[in-house]
């Protein structure tokens, strides 16, 4: 069947549909590396210059550290991804003691909406941009990093990637994929900026290191 | 509220027949160039940290803008790509070859699953076709969710920059629309009337059964959507809603993953001086699961609207290459003095002064290519070296000696000795030929050893300023001069 885009774009171009493809130009090289602990350095200094809070944390750390961060933000409804690492630290249990109400990830987007909370790992990192990388399943759902006023991102650190080239050409066949750089962020009124317009207002970065 | 400057300013909800750049500009009202000027200066101050952070980005732009030509010569073949890659990712594809058969498409997925409320993403190819208009018509809410484009649907003006378009707006103007439109007191606080529009338009997000929104990339491997935001509304649009609908031009075709990178480095830096934007999606096709959020379908729709057209000028096809950063807006002093507005399309600055011209044709926009100094600064920044300046001169070119759209704008005569004139300077033995023939006007003109008062087409010149009388050939002169020479040496 011909297209007639496609038939006016060859007749344009003076091209037919036994024209062949001209080689690609090549591509600028990824960076490189640091080490891991100049990379996580830098990861978390990005964060901070997009108004995002960052740290470092052993698994130890992590129950205190939540517990700031639920009176901080006044924090009464979570949900989280359903992944092997959060359970593993037992970010679910840490919220029900403190009283908070867990709502399901996969739970209609209304309840969803309610939650003040939304606890997601991240895939893979950036530290030159300061960039989660979020994929996406029924265990890992869009709308946790995206509803709720307050987004916190759990890294494993074997998800530093040196530059994006890395993270594409392990997930390019993902069906979904988010990169998150920073609070969502408006300056559209007289250039005021403005975090959390739509999407999460606070953004929390606990980088894990080990013990 | 809106100034009634502002109201006459709705020349952009349908397309013009005719854009009068130079009374448009002379009626923009002073408090647009000052507040343009505030957000032209923070842009180009970002952009400038952000270039100087990166040795290779001169580099980066080099190979930016062989890929972005690479990709329109053959892209043919990357469209097929890139249909046959988002169908098997089970999404559909509609190819639109007009606004027209683009809107239709459209509201036939609206209407065949019953949509009421449609929540939009800030999006080029939806302005370009008047999309609102027609789901309006059709009884469809079209709610713009960026807060820049909710601010100014809320004035009913079209936008007046790229990345900010309700800049020319005052705090107190917002506020006071928001109190009108959604019936509360709003408070004249930029944060407070963010978070008013977040909890307005969040009950739209939850509501509405289908997302509409543009795209910045397509790339052919893998069938995929790229979209570039900074708030989240993009997000919302195609997270919540079980229909997502992207109208997307042909023109922002990527080969593959690897070449998403350079631009993924370029955009950013160079639009709003962030070395990314806050949110980054990249769409393969409609959800997995249904517990995983996003559209049960997803349409892309490919719109083509002239674009195949502008193919077929070697030197403007270039226009093409655009990704739509901004940045020779944010540099462009005639852009500064003037906004968005006065270029009456949506689309403005230089890269609009050398799109609406292509796309409306030179009848229509014919002023445009003339709203320029030809000072350069717009290739300078570009991120794909568009060589605006170049089709700026070929457009006046085009304008002046008329083409497919339009007629001449300049004399029969006056074509006929710009022909002339060419063909003795391609022609050595016309040139010498008219260089001995010409002294003989000098007595007929001559006062004072100028000429003045030629006839008719040459009048143009001579009732300006007096030509020197023709004298003698300056290879003549020159033989003279060195035999003279040689003589005195000896």
């Amino acid at each position: 069947m011909t297209n007639p885009t496609i038939e006016n774009i060859r007749r344009s171009l003076g091209r037919t549909d036994q024209s062949a493809l001209s080689p690609r130009p090549a591509i600028y090289p990824p960076r490189q590396t640091e080490s891991a602990a100049a990379e996580i350095d830098r990861f978390l200094r990005e964060i901070k210059k997009l108004s995002g809070v960052g740290r470092k944390l052993s698994a130890g750390d992590v129950e205190p550290a939540l517990r700031t961060l639920l009176s901080e933000q006044d924090i009464h409804t979570a949900t989280a991804w359903d992944t092997a690492f959060l359970k593993q630290l037992g970010i679910t249990e840490m919220l029900q003691a403190q009283g908070v109400k867990l709502v399901s990830p996969n739970a209609d987007k209304r309840e969803m909406a309610k939650c003040d909370l939304g606890i997601t790992e991240a895939d893979y990192v950036l530290p030159e941009t300061g960039t989660l990388v979020l994929r996406s399943s029924y265990e890992k759902p869009r709308a946790v990093s995206l509803l709720p006023r307050v987004h916190l991102a759990i890294v494993r650190p074997d998800s530093l990637r040196a530059d994006m080239h890395q993270v594409f050409a392990e997930a390019k066949h993902d069906h979904y994929l988010l990169f998150i750089t920073g609070p969502s962020r408006t300056a559209d009124i007289e250039l005021t900026v403005t975090l959390g317009v739509h999407g999460p207002r606070n953004l929390y970065v606990w980088v894990q290191t080990p013990q | 509220m809106t100034s009634p400057l502002h109201q006459e300013l709705i020349i952009m909800s349908e397309t013009p027949s005719y854009i009068a750049f130079e009374e448009y500009s002379e009626r923009v009202p002073a408090s647009i160039p000052a507040a343009v000027q505030q957000a032209t200066e923070r842009f180009v101050a970002g952009r400038a940290a952000r270039v100087g952070e990166l040795p290779q980005w001169e580099e980066l732009r080099q190979i930016g803008s062989d890929i972005r030509q690479h990709t329109l010569e053959n892209l043919d073949i990357y469209l097929a790509r890139l249909e046959a890659a988002v169908l098997s990712a089970g999404g559909h594809v509609h190819w639109a070859g007009s606004g027209e058969q683009a809107r239709q498409i459209v509201l036939q997925i609206a209407q065949a699953n019953s949509v009421k409320a449609v929540v939009k993403s800030k999006s080029m190819a939806t302005e370009e076709i008047h999309l609102n208009d027609a789901l309006e018509e059709a009884g469809i809410e079209a709610l713009e969710t960026d807060l820049g484009e909710y601010i100014i649907q809320l004035a009913g003006t079209g936008p007046s920059h790229i990345i900010v378009p309700a800049v020319h707006l005052t705090k107190e103007e917002v506020a006071a629309l928001f109190s009108k439109h959604l019936g509360i007191d709003a408070p004249t606080d930029p944060t407070e009337l963010a978070r008013i529009a977040r909890e307005t338009l969040r009950e739209k997000f939850l509501s509405a059964q289908m997302g509409i929104t543009g795209g910045n990339f397509l790339i052919a491997e893998s069938g995929t959507l790229v979209m570039v935001t900074n708030e989240g509304n993009g997000r919302m649009c195609t997270t919540m809603p079980d229909l997502h609908v992207a109208v997307v031009g042909i023109d922002k075709v990527v080969p593959d993953w690897e070449s998403l990178t350079v631009f993924l480095k370029l955009l950013a830096r160079s639009a709003t001086g962030q070395k990314l934007s806050t949110y980054t999606q990249f769409i393969t096709g409609p959800r997995r699961a249904e517990g995983e959020f996003g559209p049960k379908e997803f349409h892309l729709v490919l719109l083509d609207n002239g674009r195949s057209k502008i193919l077929s000028d070697p030197v403007g096809r270039d226009v093409l290459k655009c990704i739509r950063c901004g940045a020779c807006a944010n540099v462009c002093p005639v852009y500064k003095n003037v906004g968005g507005f006065a270029y009456g399309s949506f689309i403005s600055g230089p890269i609009g002064a050398i799109l609406s011209p292509q796309m409306l044709g030179t009848q229509a926009a014919r002023e445009l290519p003339f709203a320029s100094t030809l000072c350069g600064a717009c290739a300078e920044v570009c991120p794909v070296k568009i060589p605006i300046p170049t089709i700026l001169l070929h457009l006046r070119r085009r304008v002046a000696e008329g083409d497919e759209f339009s007629e001449p704008t300049i004399s029969l005569p006056l074509r006929a000795t710009a022909a002339l004139a060419s063909l003795a300077l391609a022609w050595n033995w016309i040139y010498r030929f008219g260089a001995r023939l010409l002294p003989a006007i000098n007595p007929f003109f001559r006062r004072d050893g100028w000429l003045s008062g030629l006839p008719y087409p040459i009048s143009r010149w001579t009732k300006v300023r007096p030509l020197p009388s023709f004298g003698s050939r300056f290879r003549q002169w020159w033989r003279a001069r060195s035999a003279e020479r040689k003589g005195e040496k000896r």
